[in-house]
């Protein structure tokens, strides 16, 4: 369960360069829920991921998570409920480490971390048969470097290391925006299995209206730091792609350029 | 060169494979330029050399200047972390400051280590003359602490501190606190230097404030060449390569200093090591132009495959 109250976040504040990134998102999303997330380039859709997991403190406003107030936490230690994968392939994996390191750093995923060796027969084991369910034969490859992999495999297994460890709420910040449409929709469908599977509360961002109506429960738009859609249940089974672009240019109130939507 | 000669060159090269560690800790695992290093070898040679005078028991004496290293190191990464003080000012302004504990510590500029026991002592008087007993007592410990510290670093801690030096936020993510991760890393790092200045106060009789000066050129110097020769995947490969580095700059610099054409004294070591380790880092970059420029000549259309990110570390 996610708990946002009234969150402001601004950037440079006070200098020139300033921006209202968030201005007042209240948001509520129950236990379970998978909530999609769209609007324009410089809405505020990282920003907001980004300060529930505790990368910005807002300037006012409270997060909520499981009825744990974490909103002066930083972002170690709410990594225990959080999960996250970034739109960068590159920003979630550590390149110069091999692969089933990359995976033993995210088991460790809130819990302490002692001086006991990282990688043994048992959790190699685990590794190889996680890895082998991506079916991208990356289960032979557990000593490779990391930065050997391509993005679409390095994202996957990005994907794999936020699941490995149980959590409350799993952030996605168009994790498939960097990869081939058959890759995208690969990594599209274990994530479905995986926030079934695990009953995470769940915010993907996209730029894909399709994937943002296709997949989760309710969609919300951002716009200029606010909420500015909020849809769920039987009012969005009925939405079309076209009903959404709709909405968008109505919130913008201006012409849509098409070509600045990716209509996926 | 004399086989004394060459032995005494492979037992500086031992002495100082552990600042190598160091260096390698710092600039290598963490990606944190420290130049705190400096100060923290004389520091340890004074700590020890100073408490050894005094009576204490050399082997405790050594630790104590392990903690003081890991002390200054963790002065370093206070005034980064908390006081938000860039890296290399932050080094510059703890070994500045340590110069003068040093000397404080010593209550003058050196401090002689004559007729007392040394952690030397109990390794000598089998039959095996010094100039042996030292280089091979310095093996044995210099491999003991790649040991460890290689076990170390594939520890559940020790991935944590590698990842917070390889990509910080994805450390954050899987909650790894990245400070805390610096802390212990910075202290480990110069806690190590520190030995290797008691052990060469020891060794060689003395300690002395100046003793320092150059200690994080050579310390980079073994590690790149230790990297250049003897190119390495995992991280204890990685820590034997320097501790190979150490080794081959020590014999390198002794055979240039022999060489009675090339007319060098002593005194040339710090120039000697900074064109030596200026050239192991500018080489490969020149290579780098060069290949690009070939490949542009045979093949204007395909792009070329410069890497603008392999020239960051030094
Ligand atoms: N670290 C930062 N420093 C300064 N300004 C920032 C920073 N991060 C974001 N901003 C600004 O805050 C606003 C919201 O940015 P944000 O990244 O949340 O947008 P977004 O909705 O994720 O956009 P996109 O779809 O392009 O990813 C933008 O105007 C952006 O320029
Ligand atoms: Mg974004």
């Amino acid at each position: 369960m996610i708990r946002c109250s009234d969150l402001h976040l601004t950037f440079n504040r006070g200098a020139p360069t300033e921006r209202l990134a968030l201005r007042g998102v209240t948001l509520d999303i129950p236990a379970g829920e998978f909530v999609t997330v769209i609007g324009s380039n410089g809405a505020g859709k990282s920003t907001l991921l980004n300060a529930l997991a505790g990368d910005y403190q807002p300037e006012s406003g409270a997060i909520t998570i499981d009825e744990q107030d974490v909103t002066a936490w930083p972002s170690h230690r709410r990594a225990g409920l959080v999960a996250r994968v970034f739109q960068d392939p590159l920003a979630g994996t550590c390149g110069d480490m091999t692969v089933e390191e990359n995976l033993a750093l995210a088991a460790g995923r809130g819990n302490r971390r002692g001086f006991g060796l990282a990688l043994d027969a048992g959790r190699r084991d685990r590794f190889r048969d996680t890895l082998r369910d991506l079916g991208l034969g990356l289960e032979n490859r557990l000593g490779a470097q990391m930065g050997l992999l391509s993005g679409g495999q390095r994202q996957s297994v990005s994907l794999l290391m936020a699941a490995l460890q149980p959590s409350r709420i799993l952030l996605l910040d168009e994790h498939t925006a960097a990869l081939d449409p058959k890759t995208a929709a690969m990594v599209m469908g274990l994530t479905d299995r995986i926030v079934r599977d695990q009953k995470l509360t769940t915010l993907m961002v996209t730029h894909s209206m399709r994937h943002a109506l296709d997949h989760g429960d309710r969609t919300i738009m951002l716009h200029e730091g606010r909420i500015v859609l909020d849809i769920a249940g039987d009012k969005r089974k009925g939405l079309t792609v076209q009903d959404l672009l709709d909405q968008f240019a109505r919130v913008r109130n201006e012409a849509l350029d098409d070509d600045k939507l990716l209509l996926g | 060169m004399s086989v004394i000669a060459l032995l005494g060159s492979v037992e500086i090269g031992l002495v100082y494979a552990l600042v190598a560690f160091g260096v390698y800790l710092s600039f290598r695992v963490l990606n944190f330029p420290d130049l705190t290093v400096d100060g923290s070898f004389p520091l340890g040679a004074a700590v020890a050399a100073t408490l050894i005078t005094k009576g204490v028991d050399p082997f405790i004496a050594s630790f104590a200047a392990v903690l003081a290293g890991a002390a200054a190191g963790l002065v370093t990464a206070v005034l980064n972390l908390r006081f938000g003080i860039l890296h290399l000012l932050a080094s510059i302004l703890t070994m500045t400051a340590l110069y003068t504990v040093s000397l404080r510590v010593m209550g003058g500029p050196n401090v002689p280590l004559l007729m007392v026991d040394t952690v030397l002592t109990p390794f000598q008087g089998f039959g095996m003359p010094d100039y042996w007993m030292k280089p091979i007592l310095f093996a044995v410990i210099t491999v003991l602490v790649a040991l460890l510290l290689a076990r170390y670093l594939n520890s559940e801690s020790g991935l944590a501190l590698r990842a917070t030096g390889s990509n910080p936020r994805m450390a954050r993510a899987n909650g790894i606190s990245t400070d805390a991760a610096t802390y212990l890393g910075m202290g480990l790092s110069n806690g190590l230097v520190a030995l290797a200045g008691a052990l060469f106060a020891q060794a060689n009789g003395f300690a002395d404030a100046t003793m320092g000066i150059g200690t994080i050129v050579i310390g980079l110097a073994a590690v790149i060449i230790g990297e250049t020769l003897l190119p390495a995947r995992s991280v204890l490969w990685m820590l034997l390569a320097c501790l190979a580095g150490s080794v081959m700059y020590r014999l390198a610099i002794g055979f240039a200093l022999n060489a009675d054409v090339l007319g060098l004294t002593a005194s040339d070591l710090n120039l000697m090591t900074a064109l030596l380790v200026g050239l192991a880092l500018i080489l490969p970059r020149l290579k780098r132009e060069a290949a690009s420029r070939r490949a542009k000549r045979t093949q204007t259309a395909r792009p070329t495959a410069a890497s603008p990110t392999a020239g960051d570390k030094p």
